[in-house]
C-alpha cells in the first residue's frame, strides 16, 4: 500500500497510508470537537485535508485567487535574534529587517518589535522605540504595527512587584493568589495602554498583542482592558490580538470579561471577546502535539480554527509558528509541514490571513 | 526564516509586490473579512479579485497609481508618498500619514 | 442507605465539586461501611478526574487546590482510623524547577502544582535554577524524581547537562528525570537520556506515577 512522507508534531519524519491519515485527521478532529464543543468538519473537508496532505511536492500552494494577507510577529527578531528563539543571528539594523521583509519577502504587513520582546522592558527605551517607529514609518508602505508580549509573567517577584500567584497557590493561598494577578493585570493594562499612546504618536499604524493569555486569565483581561483603552482613544487603530494557546488557563478562575468567564475558553468563545474589546484582528491559536502526527495535529487545528472563524465577527489570522496551528514543534521548520498545514487553513478553516 | 517565506510562498498575497498590503490595511483598518476587503480593493483599484495577488498586473496599476512598488525608481513615490496616495485611494486615514501632516509649517 | 459503592460516588463527587465541606461530610459517613484506605483510595480518584477537569478547561488552578485542601482535610480525619505506622505519606519526592537561564514559570509551577495535589512531596526551585541545586535538593531530601522545565532552546540544554551530573554523582540510576517546556519534545528526551516527557501538566503527572511506580 501507498505510503505518504509526513511529519510528526515533533518534525521527524513518519509514512503513513491513506487509510492512517484519514483515521488521524479523524481523531485529531473529533478530539478538538469533544474539548471545544465545535462542529465537526465535513467528510468532504476532511478528504480535502487528506487530499492536501497526500500531495507529493515538498511546497504547495493555495489555488489561485485564495490568497491571503500574512502579518506577521516577533519583529524582525527572526532575523537578528540569537537567542534560541527562532533568530537566525544576522547582525542587521530593525530598519533593514523591516524592509527586508516588505521587499524581498513580500510580507503583507510587518511590525517592530525589541529584542526581549515583551511590554514592560519597553517603557525604559521609549523613546528609543518611537524614534524607529518614525524611521520605518518614513521608508516603508505596508502597515507597521507595534508588536510585543503582554506577558504578566514580568509583574510577580522575582521580576515584578507582585507576589508570585503560582507560588502562592502552593501553599493554599489562594484569596492572595488571585489578588495578586488582579493587581498585576491592573499595572500590566496601564503599561501597555502607555507604551501604545507613544507609539500612535510616534505613526505606528496600531498595535499586536502577541501570545495574549501565555500567563493565564490574567494576562487575557488584562489585554483585553488595554484593547478597550487604546480603541476609545484611538478609534482608527489596527489593534491585532493573537494568543498564546488554545485555551486560556484558569490561574485566577474567576475573571470576567463582559460577564463571560474568561478561564477554559476556546477560540472561538476568544475572538467575540476580543471583537467586543475592539480588536480588528483575531490570532486564534491551536498547541501541537510532539507525539501525534502531522494529520491528527493538522485534522484538530483546523475544526478548532474553522469554528473560530466562523463565530468570529472580525478577520482571524491564523498564528502558524512554530509548535502551533498544525505546524509541528521545531527550530528549523519543515517546508513540506508548514506549507501543507497553510494551503490547508486557507482552503479548508477558510482564514482571512496568516 | 523557513516559517515566513514559506507562508508567504504558500498562501501570501506578496504585500507590495501586488496588493497585500492594501487587503490587509482594509482589515486592519474595517475589520473586513478577506472576501469584502478584496472586493472593496479591487473594485478601488479597478482589476478583478483575482489580479490581486498577481504581480504582472498590480505592477503596472501601482506604478500608475504611485503607491510604491518594490524596487526603487526613481522619482516614484515611497514612503509616506504612497501611502498619502493609498489614503486617498482606499478613502482611509493612515495614522504616519496624518502626523507628518501636523508637521508640515 | 449508605453502602460502599453509595459513599465511593460521594466521596469522588464532593472532591470533584471542590467543597470541603461535602468532603468531611462524606468522609464521616463512609467510615460506617468503610475502611481508612478505601476511603483514601475513592478521594484520589476524585483528585484524578479533577486534573483531567483542569486539563479540559473545565476547572481551573483555584479550583484544583481548594480540592487538593478538602481531600488534605478528609484524609487527615481517616488518618486517626488507620493503624499508628500508617499514616498518609507522600508517594515520593519531586525536585522541580526551570534551569538555569531561564526565566519562564508559569508551566513548570502548574506541573509542581498538579504534583503535589496527586500526592507528592514537591520541592520546588523556582526559575533560573544552577543545576547544581536539583542536585543536591534530591540529594538532601531524598529526592526520587527530577522535573526539569526549559522555554528555549538554548537553555534545554541544561536539562542535559543535568542528566550528566547525575551520572558523575552516581546517582543516576536511583533518580527518575522528567523534562518539560515548550520545545522539550520525547525525541528530546530518548536524545539526552531523560526518562520521560510530558505533553502537559495533566500527561506529567500520570508519566511520574508511571515511572515511579505509583498507581
Amino acid at each position: 500500500m501507498t505510503e505518504y512522507a509526513l511529519r510528526r508534531g515533533d518534525g521527524q519524519r513518519l509514512f503513513l497510508t491513506k487509510n492512517q491519515i484519514r483515521d488521524d485527521l479523524q481523531d485529531g478532529m473529533n478530539d478538538a470537537c469533544e474539548l471545544g464543543s465545535v462542529p465537526a468538519l465535513s467528510s468532504d473537508e476532511l478528504d480535502k485535508l487528506a487530499e492536501i496532505l497526500m500531495t507529493p511536492g515538498r511546497m504547495v500552494g493555495v489555488e489561485t485567487g485564495m490568497e491571503v494577507p500574512v502579518t506577521h510577529d516577533i519583529g524582525t527578531i527572526r532575523l537578528d535574534g540569537d537567542q534560541g528563539n527562532s533568530g537566525v543571528g544576522i547582525p542587521s539594523s530593525r530598519l533593514v529587517g523591516m524592509m527586508f521583509h516588505e521587499r524581498a519577502m513580500g510580507a503583507d504587513t510587518m511590525e517592530l518589535g525589541h529584542i526581549d520582546y515583551s511590554f514592560k522592558p519597553v517603557k525604559p527605551v521609549i523613546s528609543n522605540e518611537m524614534q524607529a517607529m518614525e524611521v520605518v514609518q518614513q521608508n516603508m508602505i505596508v502597515p507597521i504595527l507595534y508588536g510585543a508580549m503582554p506577558n504578566m509573567g514580568l509583574y510577580y517577584t522575582p521580576d515584578g512587584p507582585f507576589e508570585n500567584p503560582g507560588d502562592l497557590m502552593k501553599n493554599f493561598k489562594i484569596k492572595e493568589a488571585q489578588e495578586m494577578t488582579e493587581k498585576s493585570a491592573e499595572h500590566l493594562t496601564r503599561d501597555m495602554v502607555w507604551i501604545m499612546q507613544r507609539m500612535m504618536k510616534a505613526g505606528a499604524d496600531g498595535v499586536n498583542f502577541d501570545t495574549t493569555g501565555a500567563a493565564g486569565d490574567g494576562d487575557l483581561y488584562a489585554t483585553l482592558h488595554a484593547v478597550e483603552a487604546l480603541r476609545k482613544q484611538f478609534p482608527k487603530m489596527y489593534i491585532e490580538t493573537g494568543m498564546a494557546g488554545e485555551m486560556v488557563l484558569g490561574m485566577h478562575g474567576e475573571l470576567e470579561y463582559n460577564g463571560q468567564l474568561l478561564a477554559g475558553i476556546w477560540p472561538h468563545q476568544q475572538a467575540k471577546l476580543l471583537a467586543k474589546a475592539g480588536s480588528n484582528i483575531f490570532g486564534p491559536v491551536v498547541n501541537t502535539n510532539t507525539s501525534k502526527s502531522s494529520p491528527w495535529n493538522l485534522g484538530r487545528a483546523v475544526t478548532f480554527v474553522k469554528a473560530a472563524v466562523k463565530e468570529s465577527p472580525i478577520p482571524c489570522h491564523v498564528n502558524m509558528g512554530m509548535g502551533v496551528g498544525g505546524i509541528p514543534m521545531f527550530e528549523t521548520p519543515t517546508v513540506d509541514a508548514v506549507s501543507h498545514a497553510s494551503k490547508a487553513m486557507v482552503e479548508v478553516a477558510g482564514v482571512d490571513g496568516i | 526564516m523557513g516559517m515566513p517565506i514559506t507562508h508567504i510562498m504558500t498562501s501570501g498575497m506578496s504585500g507590495i509586490r501586488a496588493a497585500g498590503d492594501l487587503v490587509a490595511r482594509m482589515e486592519f483598518s474595517k475589520s473586513m473579512r478577506l472576501k469584502p476587503a478584496k472586493e472593496y480593493v479591487a473594485k478601488k483599484l479597478g482589476v478583478s479579485t483575482f489580479d490581486l495577488s498577481d504581480e504582472y498586473v498590480m505592477r503596472e496599476v501601482r506604478e500608475n497609481l504611485g503607491i510604491g512598488v518594490i524596487t526603487s525608481v526613481a522619482g516614484a513615490p515611497k514612503g509616506h508618498a504612497a501611502k498619502m496616495n493609498i489614503e486617498k485611494l482606499l478613502g482611509i486615514k493612515i495614522n504616519c500619514c496624518d502626523k507628518f501632516r501636523k508637521q508640515m509649517k | 442507605m449508605t453502602t460502599v459503592e453509595s459513599s465511593k460516588i460521594e466521596l469522588f463527587d464532593a472532591i470533584v465539586a471542590y467543597n470541603k465541606e461535602k468532603v468531611l461530610a462524606a468522609v464521616n459517613k463512609a467510615r460506617t461501611v468503610m475502611g481508612p484506605q478505601e476511603i483514601i483510595d475513592a478521594l484520589a480518584a476524585g483528585m484524578n478526574e479533577v486534573g483531567v477537569r483542569f486539563e479540559r478547561g473545565k476547572l481551573f488552578l483555584p479550583h484544583v487546590m481548594v480540592a487538593a485542601d478538602a481531600m488534605t482535610a478528609g484524609v487527615k480525619v481517616v488518618e486517626q482510623d488507620l493503624p499508628k505506622s500508617g499514616g498518609k505519606e507522600a508517594l515520593a519526592v519531586c525536585v522541580t524547577g526551570t534551569v538555569e537561564g531561564d526565566v519562564h514559570d508559569i508551566g513548570k509551577s502548574i506541573v509542581s502544582t498538579l504534583l503535589q495535589c496527586a500526592g507528592y512531596k514537591v520541592f520546588d526551585l523556582g526559575r533560573d535554577v544552577p543545576l547544581r541545586n536539583f542536585i543536591d535538593t534530591c540529594k538532601a531530601e531524598n529526592g526520587r524524581m527530577i522535573g526539569m522545565s526549559a522555554l528555549m532552546t538554548t537553555t534545554m540544554q541544561g536539562q542535559k547537562e543535568c542528566i550528566e551530573m547525575l551520572k558523575e554523582e552516581g546517582i543516576r540510576d536511583k533518580v527518575k528525570v522528567m523534562v518539560g517546556g515548550a520545545p522539550a519534545t520525547q525525541a528530546w528526551a530518548d536524545k539526552i537520556g531523560a526518562d520521560g516527557y510530558g505533553e502537559n501538566a495533566g500527561e506529567a503527572v500520570r508519566k511520574a506515577n508511571e515511572l515511579l511506580g505509583i498507581k
